[in-house]
């Protein structure tokens, strides 16, 4: 059906030219004609983040542009995905919990991993920036989510992450940690007990 | 020639023996702290306490000078955010705005900026430190302080996100802000000079091309930064970009201040193919990969690196990290004592 191509291309270009109002028309054209909420979201919204992230990696477009094409998208994925969950519990992967930890306000990064992993089909719970220790804590114990992520830039405040992660596991040995910001590496990840590191936000998608 | 006349000379376009070793950026220690016994969240809020740990750079490892203050928040309080100090937290923690001022895009050309900036918050505390630094080793070395470029400062204010969304998208609405702003930024600045400081560095740290366009950058960034420069000419002023800097040496050289302060990040010959070997160059030792966890062997080297690579004085990358061991700040200050005058570019052209 070639009007199906048709709408999964202006889903795409949509996000790519941060244009929300061709996101939404389209969104809504593509429940109009009954095209799969799911297919719509990957081969139409999620097509034009990646496009996005590709020119972002090749410095052709910057974290401006981005924030604006993570609009657009956030406009079309809030039309579609109620049509996703009612396939059952199909319409999310998981939960996700994320922040920046205490004393650090370093968040432009967290914002792009975030995006990620709100198109690939998680429930994000952003707890911001500067977050205490017992924020994730709480989070993690009212959500039930299964998997955390901490951010830090800097090195004095990524060393509050082996604690969190401890306290973490203490209370939910089942949780997956993830951290990432540029001072921490796999090494340290590793070292403090996280069960995963990245080192971009592309990277971070593909946990 | 003294480190104060050499900085200072230098920086007028002067002759001076060799390169300096100082910054522009903040300069405490955790050595530094532990000689007075001061607890980190406390030196923001009190001038002795400030000028006492900014000196013992000098008395420590022979920074040739002393700044104040540490934090990125002293326009936004005056201006009337809320600053968060951390003093409940045992771990060494930088300071935050804990509430901002402007919360929409319509209050962008609204929310008030006392006529009386420069006399509120801790300006006068700030102005107070540079008093008794003036008065304690100002005769032997260079005070002095810093002030946010207007872009970074709006970050500290509004919500960030909005403020890069808008940047691209209404870039008019962002410049009228930052106009504003760059009023602030030079009654501070102006206030700062007045209590002695010998220069000022505009830190834009938030402004690099790691998150913005060069065209962003130039339409928005660009014409606030000149604009406080311009109203400071009587003062030397270098400009600090963290990040990526490659892509706008242009602009940054257009912006015309005394001296352009760089990260490790730039590539120094690429810069000085741009902006040619005129303008002065500082930088760019890697404030935590050099000089918190290297060896004084690899300090040594990376300053030799950035004097071969054309800076005209040696700069920590960003604030010097407190944890840096005072050795490895020793081999910094030493290897530019020793080697500054033989490997400085500008003079073996
Ligand atoms: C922008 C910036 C600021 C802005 C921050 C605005 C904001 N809301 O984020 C402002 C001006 C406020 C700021 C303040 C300060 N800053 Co600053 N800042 C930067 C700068 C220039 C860029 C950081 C950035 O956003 N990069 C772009 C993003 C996209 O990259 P990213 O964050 O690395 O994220 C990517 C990856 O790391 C990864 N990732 C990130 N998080 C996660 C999480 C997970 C789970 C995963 C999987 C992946 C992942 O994916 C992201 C996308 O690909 C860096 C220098 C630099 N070039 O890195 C300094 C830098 C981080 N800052 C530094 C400093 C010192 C400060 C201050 C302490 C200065 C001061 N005197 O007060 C204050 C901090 C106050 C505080 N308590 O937090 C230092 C830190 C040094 C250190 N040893 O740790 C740096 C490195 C500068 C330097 N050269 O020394 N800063």
């Amino acid at each position: 059906m070639s009007n199906e191509k048709e709408i999964l291309q202006k889903l795409r270009d949509g996000v790519v030219e941060y244009d929300n109002d061709m996101v939404i028309e389209a969104s809504n054209e593509a429940l109009a004609q009954g095209i799969d909420a799911e297919k719509a979201i990957f081969d139409g919204l999620v097509a034009g983040i990646e496009e996005i992230g590709r020119l972002y990696e090749l410095e052709e477009i910057f974290v401006p542009e981005m924030l604006l094409a993570a609009d657009a998208m956030y406009a079309g994925l809030n039309i579609l995905k109620p049509h996703m969950e009612k396939k059952g519990d199909g319409g999310t992967k998981g939960h996700v919990i994320m922040g920046v930890v205490q004393g650090d306000v370093h968040d432009i990064g967290k914002n792009i991993v975030k995006m990620m992993f709100d198109v690939a089909g998680f429930e994000v719970h952003d707890l911001g920036r500067d977050v205490p220790l017992e924020d994730f804590i709480e989070e993690q114990l009212n959500t039930n989510s299964d998997l955390v992520c901490l951010s830090a830039m800097m090195t004095t405040t990524m060393v509050g992450m082996p604690e969190i992660i401890r306290k973490l596991k203490e209370k939910n040995p089942k949780v997956k940690i993830m951290i990432g910001g540029a001072p921490v590496n796999e090494n340290l990840a590793s070292q403090w007990g996280a069960d995963g590191y990245a080192k971009d936000a592309n990277n971070a998608g593909c946990y | 020639m003294n480190a104060k006349e050499r900085v200072i000379n230098q920086l007028l376009g002067k002759e001076v023996d060799r390169p300096a070793c100082y910054s522009g950026m903040g300069n405490v220690t955790t050595a530094g702290l532990e000689q007075f016994g001061y607890k980190f969240a406390r030196v923001h809020g009190d001038a002795k306490m400030m000028a006492d740990t900014a000196a013992s750079s000098h008395k420590l490892f022979g920074f040739e000078c002393a700044i104040v203050p540490y934090d990125l928040c002293l326009e936004a309080e005056a201006i009337g955010c809320v600053m968060n100090p951390y003093e409940q937290v045992d771990q060494l923690l930088y300071p935050t705005i804990k509430e901002k001022v402007c919360h929409s895009e319509d209050e962008m050309e609204t929310f008030p900026i006392p006529d009386d900036v420069a006399s509120r918050g801790r300006v006068p505390l700030v102005c107070e430190a540079i008093r008794l630094l003036q008065a304690d080793i100002g005769s032997e070395v260079a005070i002095g302080t810093y002030v946010l470029g207007p872009f970074t400062l709006a970050g500290q204010l509004m919500d960030l996100n909005d403020l890069f969304k808008l940047s691209f998208k209404s870039p008019a609405k962002v410049n009228a802000m930052l106009d504003r702003l760059s009023e602030a930024t030079i009654k501070i600045a102006r206030a700062l000079r007045d209590a002695g400081a010998d220069y000022i560095c505009i830190r834009e740290m938030g402004a690099t091309t790691d998150v913005l366009s060069p065209k962003v950058f130039q339409k928005v960034i660009f014409p606030h930064l000149k604009k406080v420069r311009d109203a400071l000419a009587d003062v030397p002023t270098i400009l600090h970009i963290c990040g990526g800097t490659n892509k706008i040496m242009n602009i940054l050289k257009d912006v015309g201040c005394n001296a352009i302060s760089v990260e490790t990040k730039n590539d120094l010959a690429k810069s000085r193919e741009d902006i040619g070997y005129e303008p002065l160059l500082f930088g760019n030792v890697d404030a935590y990969n050099i000089l918190v966890t290297a060896a004084p062997e690899d300090v040594e080297k990376a300053v030799l690196a950035a004097l071969e690579g054309s800076c005209d004085s040696i700069w920590p990358s960003c604030d010097i990290w407190p944890t840096a061991p005072i050795e490895n700040l020793k081999a910094m200050t030493e290897t530019v004592k020793k080697y500054g005058a033989e490997k400085w570019v500008r003079k073996n052209r």
